[in-house]
């Protein structure tokens, strides 16, 4: 895929754009609103990862700007303002998602499939691995064909796993994605591993061992 | 203020007239009993005149009175009453009685005068004295008063605006310059005190949202940078348990900009999309997200359904934060109550002992024992919430439970 990241701050920008080249994306970043204005305006990309302050202009004025010319792309905004008025500003003019700084790149990369699986594709709705497969529109999982039977967090919990294939989610990152601002509750219990424990007691009924202890607390989703 | 000064300008005035009456009364008095005097005294010598010429001097009982007496007495003047046939009746009189040796001859000659007439005139004096001093002091009453209202107006203008005077309020005092010095001083004290409290106020609401906003670019470049640390190679067990707790105590800052950003809105009122919410749906919703991450269970008791007049996303962060206040503080793992009924909602969780200093609950970073690990905004900010919409907010420990209420109007 090919990803446009316009962020002012290069040390944000320079992160996001390794996290994702590590999946294989093609990461191309713009630094200031001109830039990213005319890399936007040039090239096609699959998604735009645009933040809303940018040093010289509104990352919203370059969403416009796409919408307006029909172009066939995800937008997926950061901005550091937790303000439900912008992020309904952001939406509204056309932007797939929106995300707050600070976020995981986990968070950030789990959308970003997201985004990408219900426009590029086509509708799309399915991540598949292996034998397992996940339509993300009916919400339900099926492995070797067979339905699952997920609770809801279960559920979230599988798709953010595979959306992260590979890479070491941390349990206050899997915490921060299930329950967002009220994880800090989990804090205390160690609700985190019951649900990833029961999830590959599910998985692995079925043969599929792809959650990995990573790093003692940690885990990982991964092929053997 | 000014009913002040009128009752002592009435008091004063009722002594003044009251003394002065009095004085009037004895000096008009003294006059007449003088005058009188005089005149007895004149006729007394008028008579003896008469009497030395041998002139036949006239009798007029009681009026004048002449006897020869063998005995000279001693001068007298004194009131007495006697009849007045004229009158018919008993009245006052003045009388003079002199003794005198005219032409060998001893006289008694008593001249006497009515005092009545005096007494009218007296009377009238002090009267019409009383009258004319009541006019002027009403007509002056009226006048001052009068005169005070419009000097003093400015003033109680003044003080109305700023009685309703209002960090938060956009609108500007909407004060009345006076002529007098101290008034206009007053309210150009007042001006300049205002303005600088507001702009005070404002700076620091500038500077907390700044800080807020300013803070999350660093802390996602960190959280971000330690996401691609701990997926990088050759991490040990040690270096990535180091890392996972920074990444906590990042999310702990998080929070707590988050909740400071919050507050901050609440306070400026920037959520204006109210609608009719129903409390208890909402409170539904929360504790069905909250039933997985809660280790006690949830006891959901709806009697009523709550209507609130409100903005939608702070009746959720309004649930949601009475609820995850109890799944924080449920000692020994008991159940927590949540009830509905009658316009009121109550969250109650296990707890050992009451709270020690309930006033400061609702304090920004107030926190009962040390080793919580919350931010201590979460239930300043539902204070804040129901001040703005009037709810009212109370906590009491019954039976070992810690019980928060909050009553919709």
């Amino acid at each position: 895929m090919k990803i446009l990241i316009a962020e002012d701050e290069t040390a944000l920008q320079q992160s996001i754009a390794t996290y994702l080249e590590r999946d294989g994306n093609v990461c191309e970043t713009a630094s200031d609103y001109t830039e990213a204005a005319y890399k936007a305006d040039l090239y096609d990309y699959d998604l735009i990862i645009l933040d809303v302050n940018l040093v010289s202009g509104s990352g919203l004025d370059v969403l416009k700007t796409l919408k307006k010319e029909n172009r066939e792309v995800g937008v997926i905004i950061i901005s550091a303002n937790n303000s439900l008025d912008d992020k309904l500003d952001g939406l509204d003019l056309g932007a797939d998602d929106y995300i707050t700084k600070p976020f995981h790149l986990a968070e950030l990369n789990s959308r970003i499939k997201a985004v990408l699986r219900r426009g590029k594709y086509g509708g799309d709705d399915t991540i598949d691995f292996n034998e397992i497969k996940v339509d993300t529109k009916s919400r339900s999982a099926y492995i070797n064909g067979k339905a699952m039977s997920l609770t809801r967090k279960e559920y979230d919990l599988l798709v953010f796993f595979m959306t992260n294939r590979g890479r070491v989610l941390s349990k206050e990152i899997i915490a921060e994605h299930l329950w967002g601002d009220n994880s800090d509750l989990a804090d205390n219990f160690d609700f985190i591993y019951v649900h990833v424990n029961n999830l590959r007691k599910k998985m692995t009924g079925e043969g599929a061992k792809y959650i990995k202890t990573a790093y003692g607390s940690g885990y990982k989703f991964i092929e053997d | 203020m000014i009913r002040k000064t009128s009752q002592t300008f009435i008091w004063i005035s009722f002594v003044l007239m009251v003394v002065s009456t009095i004085a009037l009364y004895f000096y008009v008095s003294n006059l007449l009993r003088d005058e009188v005097e005089e005149e007895l005294f004149s006729t007394e010598a008028r008579i003896e005149t008469a009497l030395k010429s041998n002139r036949s001097p006239y009798e007029l009982p009681p009026v004048v009175e002449i006897m020869t007496v063998t005995e000279l007495g001693i001068e007298k003047l004194k009131d007495t009453i006697i009849y007045d046939p004229s009158q018919d009746e008993m009245e006052e009189f003045r009388e003079l009685t002199t003794f005198e040796t005219i032409n060998g001859k001893n006289y008694r000659i008593t001249v006497r005068t009515l005092i009545v007439e005096s007494d009218t005139i007296l009377m009238a004096v002090v009267l019409s004295y009383l009258i004319i001093i009541l006019l002027v002091f009403t007509f002056l009453f009226y006048f001052s008063k009068a005169r005070n209202e419009r000097i003093w107006q400015p003033f109680f203008t003044n003080l109305e605006q700023m009685k309703e005077f209002s960090m938060t309020s956009t609108e500007p005092l909407r004060l009345i310059d006076s002529e007098i010095l101290e008034f206009h001083e007053l309210k150009r004290e007042i001006e300049a005190l205002t303005t600088k409290v507001k702009s005070d106020y404002l700076n620091l609401k500038q500077f907390t949202e700044n800080v807020s906003h300013e803070l999350q670019t660093p802390l996602a470049i960190i959280q971000a940078k330690i996401e691609n640390i701990i997926n990088g190679d050759n991490l040990n067990d040690f270096q990535y348990e180091h890392l996972t707790s920074i990444q906590k105590d990042i999310q702990r800052l998080t929070q707590m900009n988050k909740r400071l950003t919050l507050l901050t809105k609440i306070e400026n009122k920037q959520f204006v999309n109210i609608q009719k919410v129903s409390l208890a749906e909402i409170m539904n919703g929360t504790i069905q997200n909250f039933h997985e991450i809660s280790a006690a269970e949830i006891k959901w008791d709806l009697k009523n359904e709550i209507w609130a007049k409100m903005d939608p996303y702070l009746a959720e962060v309004l649930c949601t934060n009475l609820v995850s206040n109890a799944i924080k503080h449920n000692t020994n793992e008991g159940d927590i109550e949540v009830t509905a009924r009658d316009k009121v909602l109550s969250i109650s969780n296990f707890g050992t002992k009451s709270i020690a200093n309930p006033e400061n609950l609702y304090t920004r970073f107030y926190r009962e024992s040390e080793a919580e690990k919350s931010t201590g905004l979460g239930l300043a900010i539902v204070k804040r919430i129901c001040d703005l919409y009037g709810f009212l907010i109370g906590y009491e420990f019954t039976e070992g439970r810690h019980v928060f209420s909050v009553r919709v109007n």
